[in-house]
C-alpha cells in the first residue's frame, strides 16, 4: 500500500483534537439522533428513499430533461455538464461576461469535487469566491480540505479558528466560539452585499417542477440566493427526484440523518427564477438563475449493474458518523473531497478508480453504515465489490496469491501446513499465546498478542457424540478455522452443551475454510471453490442442523454462498438446502435448549457484539439471556456493539488503526469493573484477548459456550 | 379561499386546533424561538407595538403583503416611535434592528413556518435584521411536514417559485461542535399568530 496513505493515518491517529473531536462526537451522534427519529419509522422511511432515488438513477437521463424544460419554463437557464471541466469553463464565462468581481457561495460538494474556487480564480478577473458556510469559510481561509462532509471543520479547535481569523482580520481575537462566530458574520456579511453572483449547491432537484431544494442552518444559503442579482446553482445528476412529493420522505431523513435535527433551520425550495435587487438598489423583476447539471462520472456510474446504487446516496454522511475508522482516522486521511464509506465509492467514480482502490482497504466490514444509511445502500458489499476490481486490474501480490489459490483450495495442505505452524511457533509460544513475532512480523503484535495455534485442533477432538437418552436431533459442527486450530476449548463446550440439549453431534472433516479471507482480498473464484467443497461436506453427514459459534462463517455459508451460485442453478438448490439448516449457537440453544439447568455462575460480565453477529445476523438479545440464565452478573460496556477492530485480515493489513479502535474497546470494557468479558465471535475473542493480554489485564475473555458450559448441571 | 386554505382550515378544525398549536408551540421554543398568539387583530397590533417597543431600535423593515396590510404594521411601527421602511432594502434590511413578515403555514410537529417567500422584500427582511418578527394566522397550523409537502403538492401549477421553510433562528455548530445560534441569520425569531 502506497506509504502516503500510511502516514496519513499516522498523522491522524496522532493528531488529539482530531481524535477527540470526532470521538466526542460519534458518542453523541447516536443517542441525539435516536431522539430525532423518535415515533418515525426509520424503516419504512428509508425503504421510499430508496425506491424514489432508485427509480430516479434507473431514469436519470428523462428526468434530467424533464427538469431542464420545467425550470426553463420557469425562467432559469440550465446547462448540462458532461465534465466538471465543462462546468467550470460555463461558470468562469459567466462571471467574464458579467464583470463579476465579487462571488459568494453557500456549500456545495460538487463544486469542491471539480475544485471550482481555484480554478475561477485563476481563469477569470474575479477577486474573490468567499465561502460562507462558517466551516467552509475556516477551511478556505487556512486552505485545507473538509474533513466531512456535513461538518467540514470537525478536525479544528476552537484555538485554531481564533489564530485563522486573527490573521484574517488582523486583530488580536480570543478563543470565544461566540464571538468567532460574530466575527465571520460580520466578514462575510459585507461580501454578501457586494457580490454579484451567489454560487449554491442544491439537495434535492424535482424533475417534475424544476425544483431544487437547498437545506442550511446558517442562513447563508438563502443570503445567497437571495441578495446578489445573479444566481448559479452546481447541481450533479444523482439530486435528481421524479416528483415533488418525493422531497417529503427526504427531507424526514436527510437532517434527522445527518445532524440529528428534525428539520434544518432553512429549507428553501426554488423552482425558477425571483426577483432581486441589482447593486445599485434596483428591482430586477427575474434575475438571472443558471443551473449548472453536472454528469461528471454519474451517467458511468448509474451504467454499472452493481455500483449505481450508491446513487441512492442523500449525503447526509450518517455512514461517516457510525464508522469506527472514520472516528479515528477522520476524513483528510481519505485525501479526496468525498470521504469515509460512501466517499471512496464516490471518489472512484467522480474522481479517480486507483486512488478509491487504495482506499477500500481503510474499511472494517462491520456492517455498521449499512444499518443506518436512508438510502438502503450495501455499502459493504459495494467496497468488496470495489476491492475485487481493484485486485483483477492490478493483480494481488505474488505471495498472497500463491497461497490463495493454491493452499487454500487444497484441504488437506491447507491443515498441515497449519498444523507445521503449530510446531514453528513454539519458540516465540508462552502460555499459550505469542507475545512478540520477529522481524517483519512483528506489526502483528504490536499492541495485542496472538493467540497460539493449538498443538491438538478440535477435528482431534472430537467426532461423533451422542446424547444420553433420546436423540432429539442430528447436528453437523462447522468450526471454522479459528474454531478448530486456535480455540478447541470453544468446541468442546459447544459439544457439552449441544449433547446435553438431546442432540447428536458430528464434526464433517472434509469441513474448510469458509472463503470470506478469499472474497475480502479481492479473489471470489477462490470463494466460490472453497463453497463447493463445504458444501459437500456437509451434504455428506446428512444432518437436520449446521451449528457454528462463528458469527462471520455462518453468515458466508448462510447468504454469500447463495450469492456465489446466484447464476448457477444446481449448485444453487444444494447452497440453499444447507443455508436453510446453518444457525449461530446462541439462537440454537435459546431454541432448542429451553430444558437446561444451570448452576449459579455469579461472575461479574459484559458482554461485547460481534458486528457480524449483531447486524448481519441480528443475534444479540439470545446470548444475553443465556448468560443471566447462567446466574451471571452482566453489566453493559459504552458502545457494547462497537467494532474491536479485528475485522480479519483488516488487523494485519491496518495494524495502527486496529490497534486504536481495539484500545477504545478495552477501556470501556474496563470501565463496567466485570471480570470476564463473554463475546460470541472467535476473531473478537482473538483481537480483545490479545489486546488484554499485551497490557497485562486481569480480565478472561469467554465464549458464551464456555461459560454456558461451566455452569451446566450434569 | 383556495383549495390549499380549505385543506389546511379542514385539518386545523379537525385535529383540535388548541392541541396543534400546543404542539408547535413547545417544537419551535426547543429551538429556541419565541412564540406568541393574538386573539384577534386589535390584540395582534397591541402584542406588536408593545414587542417593537421593547426591543428599542430606531429601525424595522417589513414586507407587504396580505395579513401584513390588514395588520397595518407601517402605521404601528410610527405610532411606536420607529421608522418603518419597505424600500429599498438591500441598504435599508442590512442595518435594520427588525424585520416583520407574513409566512403562510405553521408544521406543529417540528416548529416550522413555511410560506411563499417570491417576493424579494419578504426575503431580504427575514434574513438581514439581526431579529425576524414573522406573523402568521393560527388556523393555518398543520400537523407534519409530509401533509404541509402534500397540501403544496395538491396545487403544483400554485407552487412559489422560492418556497421557505424556516424552523427557528440561524444556527451553526461548525467549531467543536458547539452551538451558536445567530451565525449570517437572525439571531432571534419573534412568532406571532393571529387568531
Amino acid at each position: 500500500m502506497a506509504t502516503v496513505l500510511k502516514n496519513e493515518i499516522n498523522n491522524a491517529l496522532n493528531n488529539d483534537n482530531l481524535t477527540g473531536a470526532l470521538g466526542r462526537f460519534g458518542e453523541a451522534y447516536l443517542p441525539a439522533r435516536e431522539k430525532a427519529y423518535e415515533g418515525k419509522d426509520f424503516e419504512a422511511t428509508r425503504e421510499k428513499i430508496a425506491q424514489i432515488k432508485s427509480h430516479a438513477a434507473e431514469n436519470m437521463e428523462a428526468l434530467a430533461q424533464q427538469f431542464l424544460a420545467q425550470a426553463e419554463k420557469n425562467g432559469a437557464k440550465v446547462f448540462r455538464a458532461k465534465t466538471g471541466q465543462e462546468a467550470k469553463e460555463y461558470i468562469a464565462k459567466l462571471i467574464t461576461e458579467h464583470n463579476v468581481k465579487s462571488v459568494i457561495k453557500s456549500k456545495s460538494m460538487a463544486s469542491e469535487e471539480i475544485h471550482l474556487n481555484d480554478y475561477l480564480l485563476k481563469n477569470t478577473d474575479v477577486n474573490e469566491v468567499a465561502e460562507t458556510d462558517l466551516g467552509e469559510w475556516i477551511i478556505q481561509l487556512c486552505g485545507q480540505r473538509p474533513s466531512h462532509m456535513v461538518m467540514p471543520a470537525i478536525h479544528m479547535t476552537r484555538g485554531e479558528v481564533a489564530e485563522i481569523f486573527s490573521k484574517e482580520t488582523n486583530q488580536q481575537l480570543e478563543p470565544d466560539i461566540a464571538k468567532l462566530v460574530k466575527v465571520a458574520r460580520e466578514n462575510l456579511r459585507e461580501k454578501f452585499l457586494k457580490a454579484k453572483m451567489g454560487i449554491s449547491g442544491a439537495n434535492i432537484a424535482v424533475a417534475e417542477t424544476g425544483t431544487l431544494v437547498m437545506c442550511t442552518n446558517e442562513g447563508n444559503g438563502r443570503l445567497t440566493t437571495t441578495v446578489p442579482p445573479i444566481h448559479v446553482v452546481l447541481v450533479g445528476l444523482e439530486k435528481l427526484v421524479a416528483k415533488f412529493e418525493d422531497v417529503g420522505p427526504i427531507l424526514e431523513a436527510l437532517p434527522r440523518s445527518a445532524t440529528a435535527q428534525k428539520l434544518t433551520t432553512y429549507v428553501t425550495m426554488m423552482s425558477g427564477s425571483t426577483p432581486a435587487i441589482d447593486l445599485d438598489g434596483n428591482i430586477v423583476e427575474q434575475k438571472e438563475m443558471h443551473i449548472v447539471l453536472m454528469d461528471n462520472g454519474r451517467t458511468e456510474m448509474r451504467e454499472d449493474p452493481l455500483f449505481k446504487q450508491a446513487l441512492q446516496c442523500i449525503r447526509c454522511a450518517s455512514c461517516l458518523n457510525v464508522c469506527p475508522v472514520f472516528q479515528k482516522v477522520g476524513g483528510h486521511v481519505y485525501g479526496d473531497v468525498y470521504t469515509g464509506g460512501i466517499g471512496t465509492i464516490l471518489t472512484a467514480f467522480l474522481n479517480s478508480f486507483e486512488k478509491a482502490g487504495e482506499l477500500q482497504n481503510l474499511c472494517l466490514r462491520c456492517e455498521r453504515c449499512k444499518a443506518y444509511c436512508p438510502g438502503k445502500i450495501d455499502l459493504p458489499a459495494l467496497i468488496t465489490e470495489l476491492r475485487r476490481r481493484t485486485v483483477k486490474k492490478e493483480g494481488m501480490p505474488l505471495g498472497q496469491k500463491l497461497i490463495l489459490e493454491k493452499v487454500l483450495t487444497n484441504r488437506k495442505l491447507f491443515h498441515s501446513l497449519i498444523r507445521t505452524a503449530s510446531v514453528a511457533q513454539k519458540p516465540f509460544v508462552k502460555g499459550n499465546t505469542i507475545r512478540h513475532l520477529p522481524l517483519f512480523f512483528s506489526g502483528l503484535t504490536e499492541g495485542r498478542s496472538l493467540p497460539a495455534v493449538t498443538d491438538k485442533p478440535l477435528r482431534d477432538r472430537v467426532g461423533r457424540s451422542v446424547p444420553k437418552g433420546k436423540v432429539k436431533a442430528r447436528v453437523a459442527y462447522y468450526a471454522g478455522c479459528l474454531g478448530d486450530f486456535v480455540y478447541p476449548e470453544q468446541g468442546e463446550a459447544a459439544y457439552k452443551v449441544l449433547n446435553k440439549m438431546g442432540m447428536e453431534v458430528v464434526f464433517p472433516l472434509e469441513q474448510t475454510c469458509c472463503g470470506i479471507p478469499a472474497s475480502q482480498m479481492g479473489a471470489p473464484e477462490v470463494a466460490v471453490k472453497l463453497a463447493k467443497q463445504n458444501i459437500e461436506a456437509l451434504e455428506k453427514e446428512n444432518v437436520d442442523y449446521i451449528v457454528s459459534l462463528c458469527p462471520t462463517c455462518i453468515e458466508v455459508l448462510k447468504h454469500h454462498y447463495l450469492d456465489h451460485f446466484k447464476d448457477d442453478p444446481a449448485w444453487r438448490a444444494r447452497a440453499e438446502k444447507i443455508s436453510a439448516k446453518m444457525v449461530d449457537f446462541p439462537s440454537f440453544v435459546a431454541q432448542h435448549g429451553q430444558d437446561l439447568q444451570f448452576n449459579k455462575l455469579s461472575t461479574s460480565v459484559t458482554y461485547h457484539d460481534s458486528c457480524h453477529m449483531k447486524r448481519a445476523l441480528g443475534v444479540w438479545q439470545e446470548p444475553r439471556e443465556l448468560l443471566t440464565k447462567a446466574g451471571v452478573t452482566l453489566t453493559e460496556m459504552k458502545g457494547c456493539d462497537d467494532c474491536c477492530g479485528f475485522g480479519g485480515s483488516y488487523s494485519i493489513k491496518m495494524p495502527e488503526i486496529s490497534k486504536a479502535i481495539l484500545d477504545k474497546k478495552i477501556t470501556n470494557i474496563e470501565d463496567t469493573g466485570a471480570n470476564v468479558l463473554a463475546l460470541d465471535c472467535p476473531g473478537c475473542k482473538m483481537q480483545i484477548a490479545g489486546g488484554l493480554d499485551a497490557k497485562g489485564k486481569n480480565i478472561r475473555v469467554r465464549h458464551t459456550a464456555e461459560l454456558l458450559a461451566e455452569a451446566i448441571k450434569e | 379561499m383556495t383549495a390549499v386554505q380549505d385543506k389546511a382550515e379542514k385539518s386545523y378544525n379537525e385535529a383540535t386546533g388548541a392541541a396543534l398549536y400546543d404542539r408547535f408551540k413547545a417544537s419551535a421554543e426547543l429551538l429556541s424561538a419565541e412564540v406568541h398568539r393574538a386573539a384577534n387583530m386589535e390584540e395582534a397590533r397591541q402584542l406588536v407595538t408593545q414587542i417593537i417597543k421593547d426591543l428599542d431600535t430606531p429601525k424595522v423593515v417589513y414586507a407587504p403583503s396580505e395579513l401584513m396590510d390588514t395588520l397595518d404594521v407601517k402605521s404601528i411601527g410610527q405610532a411606536a416611535g420607529v421608522t418603518m421602511t419597505a424600500e429599498n432594502l438591500r441598504q435599508q434590511a442590512a442595518d435594520a434592528g427588525l424585520g416583520i413578515s407574513q409566512l403562510d403555514y405553521a408544521i406543529a410537529e417540528i416548529g416550522t413556518l413555511a410560506g411563499n417567500a417570491n417576493s424579494i422584500e419578504s426575503r431580504m427582511v427575514s434574513i438581514l435584521p439581526p431579529i425576524h418578527m414573522a406573523v402568521i394566522r393560527t388556523k393555518n397550523i398543520l400537523p407534519n411536514l409530509l401533509e404541509t409537502i402534500a397540501t403544496y403538492n395538491e396545487k403544483l401549477g400554485e407552487l412559489p417559485r422560492y418556497l421557505t421553510f424556516v424552523s427557528g433562528p440561524s444556527r451553526t455548530s461548525d467549531i467543536e461542535r458547539v452551538l451558536t445560534i445567530g451565525v449570517h441569520g437572525p439571531g432571534r425569531l419573534i412568532i406571532v399568530f393571529i387568531d
